[in-house]
């Protein structure tokens, strides 16, 4: 039997730009079961961060938008700060269930590693367009060229950390590169990590905030712009 | 003879530019150096740079001096475009500063009692 970490301890962050349509929502599945909830509001210009508060977060507030790689990165240093033994991350828009963030965090304990990434090709996606399919299957091979992990979903925003692995995440990319950044400092890390299904649902909201191809393209431009420097 | 000496004191600036900057990016600084000399060169034997344009299939020495300029050019576009990345990793650093120097607690217990079927519309 494994000790789970008693959910006050897990410190669930939200990195919203423009969400306040759904984050309230999002806040109170996620604050119901317990956790520790923090959203970073990345500068929005609708009412993200009154709406989030209502709903009993903690809301941090970027004075201008710098992107959802700085806004996490701003949650976890949060985090650790607040002596956090777990942090999660979470998606803003809906797509993530609460329910599968203690799954997440059990898996930390359960298979011993610091990192517990989900995967929506693992679980189930109902109504995953073909499209979006195709992008992330890329952006996979991609990232098990690049950086040497075998994974099968790269680009999916909800992931466990320990403490310790937290503390060797310094996200630089402040714009959508940081979820490849993020996969290449946990293998630089050499801490160990697995993958457990999660299951992404997509709704004509979280499609339309989501990537595009037009952001693939910045992504890999970005991801050349690291390589030049160091 | 003055275009020549106009253009030498460019490209030399360039070289210049380019020792400062080898610490910052040596790719960018050891193409720029390259780029730099291949121009001086061509600047003072002009018909060094017709010969070789005639090689690679271009009319004119003079359109490969400007193809050369195109190129310094697009590093220094480059080179720049990574500078303003620094800089916005400090403005990054310093927002977060800011940011967290003015964290908002959650409310008290009775507003995290949050409706979860008035949100639903």
């Amino acid at each position: 039997m494994v000790d789970l970490t008693p959910r006050g301890r897990v410190y669930v962050v939200i990195a919203a730009y423009n969400e306040a349509e759904v984050i309230a929502r999002v806040v109170a599945g996620v604050e119901r079961d317990g956790y520790q909830v923090v959203v970073i509001d990345d500068g929005s210009r609708d009412d993200t961060a009154g709406a989030a508060h209502a709903a009993g977060a903690t809301v941090i507030s970027h004075p201008f938008n710098l992107g959802q790689g700085a806004a996490l990165q701003t949650g976890i240093e949060y985090a650790l700060a607040q002596a956090a033994d777990v942090v999660v991350t979470f998606d803003a828009d809906g797509q993530h269930r609460p329910a599968d963030i203690d799954r997440l965090v059990a898996g930390l304990a359960q298979e011993r590693v610091d990192f517990v990434l989900g995967s929506r090709f693992l679980g189930q996606s109902p109504r995953l367009p073909p499209l979006r399919r195709l992008l992330l299957r890329a952006a996979t091979v991609f990232t098990r060229l690049s950086t040497g992990l075998q994974l099968t979903d790269t680009h999916n925003g909800l992931r466990a950390m320990t403490r310790r692995g937290a503390r060797a995440i310094h996200l630089r990319q402040n714009r959508m590169a940081h979820a490849s950044e993020l996969l290449s400092q946990i293998g630089s890390s050499g801490l160990r990590y697995v993958e457990r299904p999660v299951t992404v649902e997509y709704t004509a909201y979280s499609l339309a905030k989501g990537q595009s191809m037009r952001d693939a393209i910045f992504i890999l431009l970005d991801l050349f712009a690291r390589r030049l420097y160091r | 003879m003055i275009a020549q000496c106009i253009l030498s004191m460019l490209l030399a600036g360039i070289l210049l530019y380019a020792f400062i900057e080898y610490r910052r990016s040596p790719t960018v600084s050891v193409l720029a150096v390259s780029a730099a000399a291949a121009g001086l060169y061509f600047v003072w034997f002009p018909s060094q740079s017709t010969q070789l344009a005639e090689l690679v299939g271009i009319g004119r020495g003079v359109d490969l001096i400007i193809y050369v300029w195109v190129c310094i050019s697009l590093i220094v576009l480059l080179n720049l475009h990574l500078k303003l990345r620094t800089q916005m990793e400090l403005v990054t650093t310093l927002a977060r500063k800011i940011a967290l120097a003015d964290v908002r607690s959650p409310p008290s217990p009775a507003g995290s009692q949050f409706d979860l079927a008035r949100s639903d519309r």
